[in-house]
């Protein structure tokens, strides 16, 4: 009797050959991009979403073409702090054009699409056991996004990563080898265990692990114009992956980002100039790692 | 998933595939050397499963378009009223605005989850300026406007 293998082809629906099909448009979609890079940590609430932007803010100004795409689906928050909330969405002849910013950085993000008053839902026959398929649904809707927008000649695209450290193995399984990673932690230790294990997790697949950065490492205070300790006993962080710089906490920050204010309207400050140097740190592992342009 | 015949050892091919109806599909099989037929229903867990990949069952990918299992549909339409709709002109009556065909081709050529906010915009765009046609100018101006 003849085993799966010796069959060709499914019988009719040709699923394989659609899938390869939807990683291909990903490809010539992406294929324009130089440096894909994905922010996650694992944990929660240490500002991916900020650093993200503020980076790409950073990087931007230098010059590099820069796009940013909000993958947290359920937690968009990129629309918001990039002041494309509204943004309109145009068609081309094949692709949808992106949405830009005051400061030219293309951003997707959910939020642009769903008001904040709504969660995220898709369409089911399968009530009530959303847990079987959502995981699929969305990386499934990662894939459209990819292949739908014109993300054109950039310098670097920007992945904005949900939190959860088996998420970003999933991205980074789904985003394949091509997409570098850099991690962002916080100086607790309950944040710092939860990101080793994201390194632990990607450490075992081609993805390159570019380095961390140490976000809300103090913060500023503006009455003193000095940089005070926001956690207790900030050990070294133990990550055997580079730090690629520490960057404070800063309400001001914070308002900017409420607002949709890009990082080159905030005043130089020890947060501004820390940002700065992280972006080239960047820059300078992406330009000494990186593969030719494909 | 791939079927056989086992009394022929004959890989069996998709021949029909009714309507997904309760979140169940029923598509037929049929053995190509002794003509042997049966049916896989499949349940919705099943369906949803293959709906998540964002692919189409049927026997024609590229022409089973109201009868495939999947990937066209808006993943979120239950939300976009909240999106649609034009604004009401003096007497409460929407103001129809009138796409080309071949604005509508580009409008159709982008995915069904961005369309909706994409029609509200563009048409947004058109009557700020004092326009009830979208045209393919229209999108390129606005492509122009907004920098894209």
């Amino acid at each position: 009797m003849k085993r799966y293998h010796d069959i060709v082809g499914d019988g009719g629906s040709g699923v394989l050959e659609q899938v390869a099909e939807q990683r291909t448009r990903i490809t010539d979609g992406l294929a324009g991009v130089r440096h894909l890079v994905a922010v996650g940590s694992g944990k929660g609430g240490v500002g991916k979403s900020t650093l993200t932007l503020h980076l790409a803010g950073a990087l931007r100004a230098r010059g590099l073409r820069i796009a940013i795409l909000d993958a947290d689906f359920n937690g968009p928050s990129q629309a918001r702090m990039a002041g494309v909330q509204g943004a309109l969405f145009v068609p081309g002849s094949h692709k949808v054009a992106l949405p830009r910013t005051r400061n030219g950085i293309g951003v997707f993000s959910m939020g642009s699409l769903i008001p904040e008053s709504e969660a995220l839902e898709f369409e089911s026959v399968a009530h009530g056991e959303s847990h079987t398929w959502r995981a699929t649904r969305e990386f499934s809707l990662l894939g459209e996004i990819l292949g739908a927008f014109e993300w054109g000649a950039l310098d670097l695209l920007m992945f904005d990563l949900p939190p959860g450290a088996e998420r970003t193995v999933q991205y980074a399984d789904f985003l394949g080898p091509r997409t570098s990673f850099l991690l962002v932690t916080i100086p607790s230790e309950v944040a710092r265990a939860v990101v080793a294990r994201s390194v632990a997790a990607l450490s075992k697949g081609p993805n390159r692990l570019l380095g961390y950065v140490e976000n809300m490492s103090g913060y500023y205070c503006r009455d003193c114009n000095a940089i005070k300790p926001l956690f207790v006993s900030p050990e070294p962080s133990g990550l055997e992956i580079p730090c690629l710089g520490t960057v404070p906490f800063d309400p001001e920050l914070a308002r900017l980002c409420d607002t949709g204010i890009p990082l080159a309207e905030l005043p130089d400050t020890p947060v501004g100039r820390a940002l700065e140097h992280v972006a080239q740190q960047l820059l300078d592992v992406l330009e000494s790692t990186t593969e030719p342009p494909r | 998933m791939k079927f056989l015949c086992v009394p022929c050892d004959s890989p069996m091919k998709l021949q029909t595939m009714a309507p997904p109806e309760g979140g169940s599909l029923s598509v037929v099989y049929s053995c190509p050397e002794c003509g042997y037929e049966m049916a896989m229903l499949t349940n919705p867990f099943e369906t949803q499963l293959v709906q998540s990949l964002g692919v189409r069952i049927g026997p024609d990918a590229s022409s089973t378009e109201g009868t495939s299992a999947a990937g066209t549909s808006c993943p979120f339409a239950a939300m976009m009223p909240a999106v649609e709709g034009a604004p009401p002109d003096q007497d409460g009556e929407p103001i129809p605005v009138r796409w080309t065909s071949g604005a509508e081709a580009r409008l159709a050529n982008i995915p069904a989850f961005v369309r909706p906010m994409a029609r509200t915009g563009i048409e947004r765009f058109a009557r700020e300026r004092g326009s009830l046609e979208v045209d393919e100018k229209t999108l390129d101006a606005a492509r122009d406007f907004f920098g894209m």
